[in-house]
């Protein structure tokens, strides 16, 4: 089951909500006017014109767990207790990754360069949010899989830097989910650029 | 009636065919062990699978499915099996022999689980490729007709039907799965998976697994309206929920049944079961609607187009189609260079542009003299199809670019154009026909462009009847007008018009013409452009062929439409002015005294009024000083309280930030040196720790920081300890800002102020970033704020009152 799946174009409307969440807008707090609505709404349009969301999963057996530790084919090893708790039903890893695509990350610096800092925020939120909602993407399209061979996702995923899953193994999931088919880099501080790339573990349990 | 139809359609003639139910889950309850390839399980267990056809005939299935969704080589692979078409040909058998006469078996085709280009990796020709080995098999165990289901992306199942509609002619039915949004996970809606799936010869369209009976209604009810072709629901038993470890399904045998009537009320005349449901529940569901008549489709014919997230359906009393002209190397150089290099980055950012600008379709010509059209039409229209969800018209003087594009088209395409030239109709209007496009009929001959609208209306009869063999109707077709230069030949354009409104009034069909060409050879063409545009609409026009960004065809359009009838309560001219309005220019009441509305104008982060009313109070006499200490700097602590109360979000702080910088550039002229000295709080210095490239929350303290009247010095991101310690010996700022959004690179934090500790640096440290804690913070001797509101509270904590 270890292969590389790849979506070339992951196609989603940017999840509103989560946002203008984001933003810090707060139901029956924020006041908005409606020319400002209607230039959110403008700018999450733009938004969505620059980000270009791509993607890859791979599936892995877990050969062993020990407390705090994972082993995965290759000699390969995710330490973290939280993440070990969190696959303790698994027999597979789901990793995941998605990147929003330079387009966005070069207009927020534009933006920000040629004053318009209240359009790159915007930009920046939005990218983020739906780099993220790529992830969710990715896993519900595992979940239908997996419905049919008696296996789910685990209910939460998990990302490098979170908890004491250490942000060093993005090296891991930056090579295994060949993020570099997609122009994604790694920085020696093991940040993914462009900035709006993300990494993620699900774990793969019986349904039953 | 196509070969092998009649078995399905006699049934639909009397009342609701009856699909199986669950496979998998039946399965399962009878000992497949999780985790194991379901169809080689069952060669090797052939009574069960047997055993599960069999219950669903005798409950009441008309048609069984034969135990193949994953039978395709992708992923008969993942588990070392290499021979689909061996794995299907027995399985196929298993269900023939299982169900005798009883029932009729469907040939099951389900995803490969790999996305097709251009939303995955899998070369459309390849999955083709891989359908039809799964066709051949089950086709040789001997099925009455194909399912292809639980598709979720539009390619894939265009790819399955090309692959069995290329083999046989037997019966298929396509459904999708649809989520609780109403759409596939790759963004289809089930109206326009109709539009695409019955145009390329699917024989029934409907939807299955996703949702329970009760959603599954509103999908049918969307595709309806626009249906030639019976609609399919096959629900779950409810929505999956987890219980005690294990995937349960809610609905028992009558509760699933309940809703199956307002189904057939929504217009379902193929039901079944899905995830979850038993032949118990398929003996309930063929109990309540046995005595129902299945409905028939509405539609014979039907003039829509799509992409794979949007239809156009051409319906009468529609506002007037817009197609963008844009993507047409035609007097185009870079659009020329780019494709001759094949790139098509330019064509995409086209299509962007013209999406914005307001078109409806967009014409996408690809002719390039020396290049590969056929290969270059098929990438341009691959990515477009990914990059916009406006549906495609397919332009070439060619056949076979056209061909190639309607193959991978993931939508029901338009082409441009098919005329009475001998040898292009010849080839052009099967190839129409195979993919379900619709086309432009162009009124020309090998003889040339007919010069009256009389002996153009006799071309367009004559085309007409040729299509009309091949299954056309005049709902399949948009008849041109051919509009010529008015420069040249003042006739022209009458003729042009004459021939639309025949078209329309006489013809019932629809009709289009390419604008720009009237204005030819003439000065100020869009004036004459727009003037066309009017007059053709009121002859009766459906489409035009035109610069979607020129503001004077945005607004005749629109304008035609409210004077046609076309627009009903003039809604859409109206929302057309509300758009136009640029809202961020209004300007605060006119009654306010300046220096209030000045400050309304940084409250409301009014960029644009902020210099003209600073320019208004100096006008009137106010002091500069006074200006910034009494009215603007409150103004913007005033939106940093609201921000602290929700009251504000982020975009309206930093529109009131921008505002008031903007403000403060514009007093400074104004300013006296003392006064200048006077508001100046002293300098900040701030940067991102080296190997962290996030900037825009420091970017964000940095504005906050200058409209409180620091100055800042600003070293970006990615910034080393020594650099940082070097610029404090020579900025001496009050206290240092240090940003860092990674854990990794949170710890560079701490080198920073050790270096400037041990090198005699006692300025103070704030820190902040979305991993930095207040704890953190402690532990290395800096300040915390969260964001740049606390970090200008922090800092005037820091360094004391303001002078």
């Amino acid at each position: 089951m270890d292969k590389l799946f790849t979506f070339e174009r992951i196609t989603i409307e940017p999840p509103l909500r989560a946002i203008c969440r984001r933003l810090g807008y707060r139901e029956g707090l924020t006041q908005l006017r409606p020319d400002e609505a209607r230039t959110l709404g403008d700018r999450i349009e733009q938004a969505r014109a620059l980000v270009t969301l791509k993607g890859t999963a791979r599936r892995l057996p877990i050969l062993s767990k020990a407390p705090g530790r994972i082993r995965l084919p290759g000699e390969r090893c995710l330490e973290s207790a939280q993440l070990a708790s969190l696959l303790a039903d698994s027999q597979e890893v789901l990793l995941l990754g998605a990147t929003a695509g330079p387009d966005v990350i070069e207009a927020i610096r534009r933006d920000a360069a040629e004053d318009n800092l209240a359009r790159a925020v915007v930009f920046d939120a939005a990218a983020s949010e739906m780099v993220d909602a790529a992830l969710d993407w990715m896993e519900t399209f595992f979940s239908r899989e997996l419905r049919r061979e008696g296996r789910r996702l685990t209910k939460s995923r998990f990302s490098c830097g979170y908890g004491d899953l250490a942000l060093e193994n993005q090296r891991l999931f930056y090579e295994l989910l060949q993020l570099g088919r997609f122009g994604v880099e790694l920085t020696g501080e093991f940040i993914l650029v462009p900035e709006k790339s993300v990494t993620a573990v699900a774990g793969i349990e019986p349904a039953g | 009636m196509a070969k092998g139809h009649r078995k399905f359609l006699d049934i639909l003639g009397r009342r609701p065919l009856i699909l199986d139910g669950a496979t998998g889950t039946e399965l399962q309850k009878r000992g497949m062990p999780a985790g194991v390839c379901p169809e080689m399980w069952c060669i090797d267990n052939p009574g069960v699978i047997a055993g599960v056809h069999g219950d669903y005939a005798r409950a009441g299935s008309d048609v069984v499915y034969t135990c193949t969704f994953g039978a395709n080589r992708v992923k008969l692979g993942q588990y070392g099996q290499a021979d689909a078409r061996s794995v299907n040909r027995q399985l196929a058998r298993i269900a023939k022999e299982a169900v005798k006469d009883r029932a009729l078996v469907a040939g099951d085709i389900g995803p490969t689980g790999r996305f097709i280009r251009p939303f995955g990796e899998l070369d459309f020709e390849e999955a083709v490729s891989i359908f039809k080995e799964q066709v051949h098999g089950l086709l040789a165990g001997g099925v009455d007709g194909f399912v292809i289901e639980t598709m979720m992306d539009i390619q894939e199942a265009r790819a399955a039907l090309i692959a069995v509609k290329e083999t046989c002619s037997l019966f298929t039915m396509v459904t999708m799965t649809f989520e609780r949004d109403g759409r596939t996970l790759n963004g289809t809606d089930p109206l326009t998976a109709l539009v695409t799936l019955q145009a390329l010869g699917a024989d029934a369209v409907g939807c299955n697994c996703s949702t329970g009976p009760d959603d599954m209604a509103r999908f049918i009810s969307a595709m309806r309206p626009c249906a030639k072709v019976p609609l399919i629901a096959k629900p779950n038993a409810g929505l999956p929920r987890s219980s005690g470890g294990a995937t349960v399904y809610d609905m028992d045998a009558a509760e699933f049944a309940r809703p199956a009537g307002a189904l057939v009320g929504a217009g379902a005349a193929i039901l079944g079961g899905c995830c979850g449901t038993t032949p118990g529940h398929l003996a309930a569901l063929r109990k309540t609607v046995s005595r129902r008549k299945a409905p028939a489709p509405l539609r014979k014919s039907l003039a829509a187009l799509s992409s794979a997230r949007r239809t156009l359906v051409f319906e009468p009393g529609r506002p007037l189609v817009l197609i963008g002209e844009g993507i047409n190397p035609t007097g185009r150089k870079a659009l020329q260079e780019e494709l001759r290099e094949g790139k098509t980055a330019l064509a995409r950012q086209m299509a962007r542009d013209q999406e914005t600008a307001g078109a409806d379709l967009l014409d996408v010509n690809v002719g390039v003299p020396g290049i590969d059209q056929e290969k270059t039409m098929q990438e341009v229209v691959l990515t477009l199809a990914a990059a916009t969800p406006l549906p495609l018209v397919i332009d070439s003087a060619k056949a076979e670019p056209i061909e190639r594009a309607l193959r991978v088209y993931p939508g029901r395409a338009l082409i441009n154009s098919i005329s009475g030239e001998r040898e292009k109709l010849k080839r052009l209007l099967p190839v129409a026909a195979k993919y379900g496009a619709m086309f432009i009929l162009l009124p020309l001959t090998d003889g040339g462009i007919p010069e009256t609208a009389e002996k153009r209306a006799a071309v367009v009869r004559t085309i007409l009847r040729e299509a009309r063999r091949h299954g056309f109707t005049r709902d399949d077709i948009l008849v041109d007008g051919i509009v010529m230069t008015a420069a040249s030949n003042p006739d022209a354009p009458r003729e042009t018009l004459r021939t639309v409104r025949w078209a329309a009034e006489t013809l019932g069909a629809r009709t289009v013409v390419g604008l720009s060409n009237v204005s030819f050879g003439l000065p100020e063409r869009k004036w004459i452009n727009a003037a066309f545009l009017a007059m053709a609409s009121a002859s009766g026009l459906t489409a035009a062929i035109a610069n979607p960004a020129g503001e004077e065809n945005l607004f005749v359009r629109k304008a035609a439409d409210v004077l046609g009838g076309r627009d009903r309560d003039a809604a859409g001219w109206i929302a057309l002015c509300a758009k136009t309005r640029d809202p961020a220019r209004r300007a605060p009441a006119e009654t306010l005294p300046p220096p209030r509305r000045l400050r309304e104008a940084i409250l409301e982060g009014n960029r644009e009024a902020v210099g003209g009313l600073i320019a208004e109070c100096l006008k009137a006499g106010a002091d500069a000083a006074a200006l910034a200490r009494e009215i603007m700097i409150p103004a913007v602590v005033e939106v940093g309280e609201r921000f602290g109360r929700k009251e504000y979000f982020l975009p309206q702080l930093i529109a009131s930030g921008e505002t008031m910088k903007l403000g403060m550039e514009a007093l400074e002229p104004f300013l006296q040196e003392s006064s200048r000295e006077a508001a100046g709080r002293g300098t900040i210095l701030i940067a991102t720790v080296k190997g962290d490239i996030h900037d825009i929350g420091k970017n964000i303290v940095a504005l906050m920081l200058r409209n409180h009247g620091f100055r800042v010095v600003d070293l970006g991101r990615d910034v080393a300890a020594e650099r940082i310690v070097r610029e404090i010996e020579r900025h001496r700022p009050r206290v240092v800002g240090l940003s860092a959004l990674m854990t990794t690179t949170m710890t560079r934090m701490e080198e920073v102020i050790d270096l400037a500790r041990r090198q005699g640096q006692q300025c103070p440290f704030i820190v902040g970033g979305a991993v930095v804690t207040r704890t953190y913070a402690d532990s290395i001797g800096a300040e915390y704020a969260r964001d740049g509101v606390e970090a200008v509270q922090v800092i005037q904590r820091i360094i004391g009152p303001a002078k």
